[in-house]
């Protein structure tokens, strides 16, 4: 028996104790013995899936075979080690975030069932991504589908809480409904339920089948990964779950999603139509569009988040609709570098998220509210929690050095790239997309500029606000490591596209490595044409050599040729040079221009009001006021006031003001889907009149259809 | 319209042997004594039938009783009606005018916090003049018991302080905005309440400058209460002195000269100009038009230099004087000042023409700040303001002073309503007041230029009024047998008008603020008092 | 917009020469009452105090003066004599006549920035504030700005007796600002409480909330006068007069 199975063994084994303990210990004792087992399971799961990654040493196991439908198979290669490393990173933060955090539902829910679930979950997300043939694939998605609805749902004594899981699970199951048949298919044409098999047999299809095939498939998973217009059941999901739930929802089961995606079309069935690519590419821009328009006009903390993921998961898909449509029209380095990006920031994704969900349950438990009209001033309360969550801002606001910006970057280079495209049609895609993500990236920071300043700066708004203390250790100690993980992969982008690169390979058949790093400080940069390399002795790429420690430049460069430098960036010597700059400036501050002054604090200038009250500062309502003006349209706002008088009409006593936008898939997808249902319905309940000559009438002119068809 | 005799007599046939008129000094004048139950019902009437405005609400504390007087104003014949209703020192409860008469709001508001009078059925008595937090409910220093001299100890300071906020809505706050301000500003709080975008309720709380003028004239010789009435407002000084020296002169029952009179017009309307050349440089100013602010200050400046050489003060100070004027004005200066005027009307017009046609000014001022005509009504608004929404009232031309009988001129009014339409009244009535000013250096008579009082009339109380740059004003005296002053009541315009603030402001963004601040043109001081 | 640049060209320069040379444009000044007198009754038809009995002379006190003119157009007397003139800050303060120290003349000697906090005066002394931003006396030719906070103020201007309700607002100007800093007080109110304090609701003068450090008599000190106050906050400009409430004698050595 090879290690990697000894170590999914010992993850079997592993959430398999946890899974009896949990029924054999006390619910008082269930969170700290879900921490123990499951961020052991995690950590096994990061070493398997590391080492895989690494070394590329895999695993194939057959397990039993069934009559007629072939062999259960278990499998794992670089792609699925990839999703199944990030799932881990998010699994462990929230594990240990668990112990803690669950004592909140102690007394009023099961955490015996709450461990049961959760362990389970995790083996069912691992089937699903060491799954090798159709069948083992659809068992573990349908397992994690439930169980994903039943944590999700696991306060279920709220009402909405119900509504929000039931919307979540009609809408997971249609998505699977589409996915299972699209996979069938490809199955029927491959005469085989084993995935390997799938790809061989993909090259002779028709594009008509591919289209379906396509077309499902992206349903199916779009879904899960709730691109719009399917993205509805995340932003109602979301609030609603517990938070380490959320993490891993985000972190995790979005991501299978986009595993799914990337699984049918760069493996399956690798693109060939164009059409694939574009149609990817353009509902990801919308989803980032809309995503982050409802993200930034949100209040409540986790449903912002929520409506944020849908933003980040439009980003991975116009990078993979990128790399389809580069790969459709014969440019498989472009291509590596699209699907490099969006893989990157499926990850970057995961682990800043977790982080803002794990800080956004530590505002709520500690708070109890996560509206952020409600917050303010946290900062002071919470200083850690505030310094991660600041953190993971950051990182998703897609600034330097942190890793959102290092994908998004990627993910913006590779859309300018399209030039080499010639085709006019897709450029103006490709420019209208790049806009849209562009306004996206600005709308982001906007967000969360009102995410950290409403929640952590300024006065505390409410009484709750004011008299938070600190969150447990064990819930600040995840989110550090976040935090950590944000800087670590924002700051090395250099050694993880190699991992990406060497991961997407067998698929592309052409390397992103070379054309986004070059080995300069390595001895193969004598293996660089030398007109090249001066090319970067001229911009000092060479400055840092001897005494940085290894690659720090991304680039993005055409080859060999004169001038080729398309565009690069060096997050790491950003970092230094960021670090250098706070460091000085602080010191001539310090030490210099205010040498020889007494350093008095005293209260904000207040315009000598007598006296500051919370009242009197500007709430996350008030910040996002001016993008919602702006995007009124889209916003479709109704607003119902209601201004209550005494005596006269001059005395108001209370203007009541409540305002509920319609989310824009309502009014431009579903609204009228269902008026026309509803119209059509109507137009065939007006044939039943009741009277018989009519029904006879009916039953003619079919008749004489069916006779002149024939 | 009725006739005020007739007026007088419908009242009185209507609440029979509840109201009874009696005759002032003024040949305008008249007083309707009523009973309490009905002056709500009488006042009500005069509002909305027989369309008078309603000027000012006077309170006073008389040696056995209270005496509430509301000062209304009609047209030419329709003359000035004081409604009087009086109470015993004991009964400290009288009924609010709310419902009927909103203008009357800020009145009995500062009524109940300075003289501790209850208006039942006011909904909204308490924090206004003396702020909550730093003065008990129970001081009322308009009382005669209360002495105004002595500084005041506070026994209980900066108790929580918690203004009234009406907007319930997901992240509604309240913006504040001063008392002290980034520019050159007036002290005074204003709380926007929104939800970010738009000001859904403004509310200004004002008398941060409250310096109790109406309190320390007390007990003062009227010649020094005259002091005090011309520092009330610096800019509009000379109106409101010439209000009151005509209250004081009906004391004494002085005649003025023609001379003086005259001379009195030709100042009042230089300040009226050179105060509306500086609202245009205001405006100009908020939508940072610079060198539209850069000119308008140059003929501010240049009107500021005129007043001081012409008359010896910046601002018009100690000029007026009971009886007349302190000094003479030769002819001859007066036709060099207008000289210089019509030079400074000259460029203010090319000013004019240029704005007309600057699209990015007029984009920031039309449609911004409306008040609707039945809104400016309700709430009483006067002058330039009112003049703006259509509401056509000028006291220089609805009950004359001061000889303005004899002189024809226009009074300007707009429909919009917006800062726009202020704008422009702003500008005619300044070339109108130029006009006058011509007029009255022209027909200037010789004579003695101040009556000397004869100090000895004793005691008597009468109403001085006067149409003000920012709108009416009025001033009621009382004097004591010995001519000091037992009562001054000094109604401004910006009181009137700070009420329907409001208006303007709500529904409007909050980059548009200042710029309806500006349009307004109002006075902190004037409303503070 | 062209047709404003072209406006603002034609208009040409306006501004007063004023530190390098003396104004004499009619108007700038309405100027102050000069001791001397030896009719010592005219003290009595002084409403506020300002002219007092010394010696059978006339003194004056300037922080009183409020521009009333009673003793200049009186008749029953002789009246008493004006002088022109416009150069009225006074320096006091426990600091006036020590040598600025080398943080001082690093800040003040710096363009300066001025906030302005209205304890209640009656809108003319903000007025002729106002004015000194018009092209006539345009202050920052001289380097001074008016500035959105007390946080970035070197000097601090205050009009107005400093009434109950604006107590604490000018207190909690004063203690914003950086130091070292300067407080102007600008006008008889901000000097004495002018007609109006001291009372129950207004005080009589800033100094008595703020320590004052340039005194501007006038009711209002015309433009020239506040900008002379300015210049002698920060030492640009010697302190106008030797006292605040001049004796005959005084100024007749002065003149000697």
């Amino acid at each position: 028996m090879s290690w990697p199975i000894v170590l999914l063994a010992i993850f079997l084994g592993l959430s398999a104790a946890g899974v009896v303990l949990a029924l054999l210990l006390p619910d008082r004792r269930n969170p700290l013995a879900l921490g123990w087992t499951s961020s052991l399971a995690a950590l096994c799961i990061l070493w398997l899936s590391g080492a895989v990654l690494l070394d590329g040493s895999g695993f194939q196991i057959s397990l039993w075979s069934l009559p007629g439908l072939g062999t259960l198979t278990l499998s794992l290669n670089r792609l699925a080690g990839f999703f199944l490393f990030s799932a881990g990173i998010v699994f462990l933060a929230a594990s240990v975030f668990s112990v803690s955090y669950l004592r909140r539902y102690l007394g009023h829910y099961s955490l015996r069932s709450f461990s049961v679930l959760y362990h389970m979950l995790f083996v069912s997300v691992a089937l699903v991504l060491i799954a090798g043939d159709v069948l083992s694939f659809l068992i573990g998605w349908e397992a994690m589908a439930i169980l994903s609805y039943l944590l999700v749902n696991y306060e279920h004594e709220h009402q909405e809480n119900v509504q929000a899981g039931w919307l979540m699970l009609s809408m997971g199951e249609a998505g699977t409904l589409a996915a299972a048949v699209a996979v069938l298919v490809l199955a029927n044409s491959a005469h085989s339920l084993e995935f390997s098999k799938l790809r061989i047999a993909s090259a002779a299809l028709e594009p008509g089948i591919s289209w379906a095939a396509f077309l499902l498939s992206f349903f199916g998973f779009g879904v899960k990964a709730g691109l719009v217009p399917f993205s509805t059941w995340l932003p109602r999901a979301h609030p609603v779950a517990p938070a380490n739930v959320s993490a891993i929802l985000s972190g995790v089961i979005l991501n299978l999603g986009i595993y799914g995606i990337v699984r049918v079309n760069i493996d399956f069935l690798p693109a060939t139509l164009v059409g694939t690519g574009l149609v990817t590419l353009i509902v990801g821009s919308a989803s980032a569009l809309v995503g982050i328009l409802y993200a930034t006009t949100e209040n409540d903390i986790k449903t912002m988040l929520a409506h944020s993921s849908i933003e980040n998961m439009g980003i991975i898909a116009s990078g993979l609709g990128a790399g389809f449509v580069f790969t459709a029209s014969k440019h498989p380095a472009l291509a590596a570098i699209a699907f490099a990006a969006a893989l990157y920031h499926a990850l970057n994704h995961s682990v800043y998220k977790a982080l803002l969900f794990l800080g956004a349950g530590t505002v709520d438990i500690q708070t109890g509210t996560r509206d952020m009209d409600q917050l303010g001033g946290l900062i002071k309360r919470l200083p850690w929690t505030g310094l991660f969550f600041l953190v993971g801002a950051l990182a998703i606001s897609a600034l330097p050095p942190f890793n959102g910006f290092a994908s998004e970057w990627l993910t913006l280079q590779s859309f300018l790239r399209s030039v080499e495209i010639q085709s006019a049609a897709i450029g103006t895609v490709f420019a209208f997309c790049g806009a849209a993500l562009a306004l996206t990236a600005g709308l982001a920071i906007t967000c969360f500029v009102k995410a950290f300043a409403m929640t952590f700066l300024g006065m505390a708004r409410s009484q709750p606000a004011k008299e938070v203390s600190e969150a447990a250790r064990t819930m600040i100690v995840p989110m550090g490591a976040l935090a950590a993980l944000c800087l670590v992969f924002g700051v090395a982008p250099t050694y993880v596209i190699p991992v990406l690169d060497r991961t997407l390979g067998p698929y592309i058949g052409s390397g992103a490595e070379q054309a986004l790093v070059p080995p300069f400080f390595t001895p193969r940069a004598s293996e660089l044409p030398p007109n090249f390399l001066s090319e970067f002795h001229d911009l000092g790429a060479q400055v840092g050599k001897g005494l940085l420690p290894g690659p720090g430049l991304v680039v993005l460069h055409r080859g060999g040729d004169r001038n080729p430098v398309v565009f690069a960036m060096s997050t790491s010597y950003t970092f230094i040079v960021l670090l250098l700059l706070l460091g000085s400036s602080f010191l001539i501050i310090r030490l210099w221009l205010t040498r020889g002054r007494s350093v008095v604090r005293r209260l904000p200038w207040d315009g000598g009001l007598q006296r500051l009250l919370p009242a009197m500062t500007y709430t996350a309502t008030g910040f996002s006021s001016p993008v919602s003006v702006i995007f009124h349209a889209v916003l479709h706002p109704t607003a119902t006031e209601e201004t209550r008088e005494t005596i006269h009409e001059h005395f108001r006593t209370a203007i009541r003001r409540q305002r509920r936008d319609l989310h824009i898939l309502e009014w431009l997808v579903f609204k009228p889907l269902a008026s026309s249902t509803a119209a059509i319905a109507n137009a065939c309940a007006r044939m039943h009149s009741g009277r018989l000559n009519a029904y006879v009438a009916y039953v003619l002119i079919t008749l004489l259809g069916i006779l002149l068809l024939r | 319209m009725a006739n005020w005799l007739d007026v007088l007599k419908q009242a009185e046939q209507r609440w029979s042997g509840k109201v009874h008129a009696s005759f002032g000094t003024h040949p305008r004048e008249c007083e309707l004594d009523c009973s309490p139950p009905i002056v709500a019902e009488l006042c009500g009437w005069l509002f909305s039938e027989m369309h008078y405005s309603f000027g000012t609400l006077i309170a006073e504390q008389r040696d056995s009783h209270w005496e509430l007087r509301y000062v209304w104003y009609g047209e030419g014949d329709q003359g000035i009606i004081h409604v009087v209703v009086r109470q015993v020192l004991a009964e400290e409860i009288f009924g609010t005018l709310i419902g009927r008469v909103h203008a009357v709001d800020w009145n009995e508001r500062e009524a109940e916090d300075l003289f501790g009078l209850i208006f039942k059925g006011h909904p909204r008595l308490g924090d206004f003049v003396l702020h909550n937090g730093r003065w008990d409910e129970n001081v009322t220093p308009m009382r005669r018991c209360f002495d105004g001299c002595l500084p005041y100890i506070h026994t209980q300071m900066e108790k929580d302080w918690r203004p009234l906020l009406v907007l319930e809505a997901p992240g509604a706050f309240a913006m504040p905005i001063g008392p002290v301000y980034s520019g050159v500003a007036e002290s005074a709080l204003f709380l926007l309440e929104t939800q970010g975008e738009d000001v859904v309720r403004a509310v200004p709380r004002l008398f941060y400058k409250y310096r109790a003028i109406e309190k320390i004239a007390e007990g003062r010789p009227l010649q020094d209460a005259l002091l005090l009435s011309e520092r009330c407002n610096g800019t509009s000084a000379f109106a409101h002195g010439m209000a009151f020296c005509q209250a004081a002169e009906a004391i004494e029952g002085l005649k003025v000269s023609t001379r003086a009179k005259i001379l009195r017009v030709l100042l009042a309307e230089l300040e009226r100009f050179r105060h509306h050349v500086a609202a245009i440089r205001e405006i100009c100013e908020s939508t940072g038009l610079a060198v539209a602010t850069s000119q308008a200050a140059i003929l501010e400046e240049e009107l500021l230099s005129l007043c001081c050489a012409f008359t010896g003060h910046r601002y018009l100070f100690g000029l007026n004087a009971i009886g007349g004027l302190t000094r003479d004005l030769e002819g001859s200066a007066c036709l060099e000042a207008i000289r210089v005027g019509r030079n400074i009307l000259t460029r203010l017009e090319n000013l004019q023409d240029a704005l007309r046609y600057s699209s990015s000014f007029l984009d920031r001022i039309e449609d911004v700040g409306t008040v609707s005509q039945a809104d400016a009504e309700e709430f009483g608004l006067v002058g330039p303001i009112a003049r703006a929404s259509g509401v056509s009232r000028d006291l220089r031309e609805l009950q004359p002073y001061s000889g303005y009988e004899h002189f024809s001129f226009a009074v300007p009014c707009e429909q919009e309503g917006d800062g726009y339409a202020r704008l422009r009244v702003l500008f005619s009535e300044a070339e109108e007041a130029f006009r006058i000013m011509e007029d009255a250096a022209l027909q200037l008579p010789e004579g003695p230029i101040r009556i000397e009082s004869v100090n000895d009339l004793g005691s008597g109380a009468a109403l001085g009024w006067a149409e003000a740059p920012r709108g009416a004003t009025f001033h009621w005296l009382r004097t004591k047998t010995d001519g000091s002053v037992a009562r001054y009541r000094l109604a401004t315009p910006s009181f009137m008008n700070w009420n329907g603030f409001h208006l303007a402001a709500e529904n409007f963004a909050f980059q548009d603020f200042p710029i309806i601040m500006a349009t307004f043109g109002l006075s902190v001081a004037e409303n503070d008092r | 917009m062209s047709h404003w640049v072209l406006k603002g060209l034609k208009t040409g320069i306006k501004s007063t020469r004023y530190p390098e040379q003396e104004e004499t444009r009619p108007g700038v000044s309405p100027g102050l009452p000069s001791p001397g007198s030896s009719f010592v009754q005219i003290a009595d038809i002084c409403p506020t105090g300002a002219l007092l009995r010394e010696n059978n002379h006339i003194a004056v006190d300037y922080g009183r003066c409020v521009h009333c003119f009673r003793c200049a157009r009186t008749t029953d007397l002789p009246p008493l004599a004006w002088q022109s003139g416009y150069e009225w800050g006074f320096l006091s303060g426990e600091t006036a006549g020590d040598a600025p120290t080398n943080l001082e003349r690093r800040t003040f000697g710096r363009s300066l920035h001025v906030h302005l906090v209205d304890a209640g005066d009656c809108e003319a002394c903000l007025s002729e504030i106002t004015q000194l931003n018009n092209p006539y006396y345009n202050m920052h030719r001289l380097g001074f700005f008016v500035t959105p906070t007390p946080r970035s103020a070197d000097v601090l201007l205050v009009v107005g007796p400093v009434t109950d309700h604006t107590r604490q607002p000018l207190q909690k100007a004063y203690d914003a600002m950086p130091t070292p800093k300067r407080v102007v007080a600008v006008g008889a109110c901000a000097l004495s409480g002018g007609v109006f304090g001291p009372s129950f609701i207004a005080g009589s003068g800033v100094g008595n909330v703020v320590p004052v450090d340039v005194l501007v008599p006038g009711c209002p000190p015309p433009p020239l006068a506040i900008l002379h106050a300015l210049l002698v906050a920060v030492d640009r400009k010697p302190s106008g007069l030797k006292t605040l409430s001049a004796r005959f004698a005084e100024e007749n050595v002065e003149a000697g």
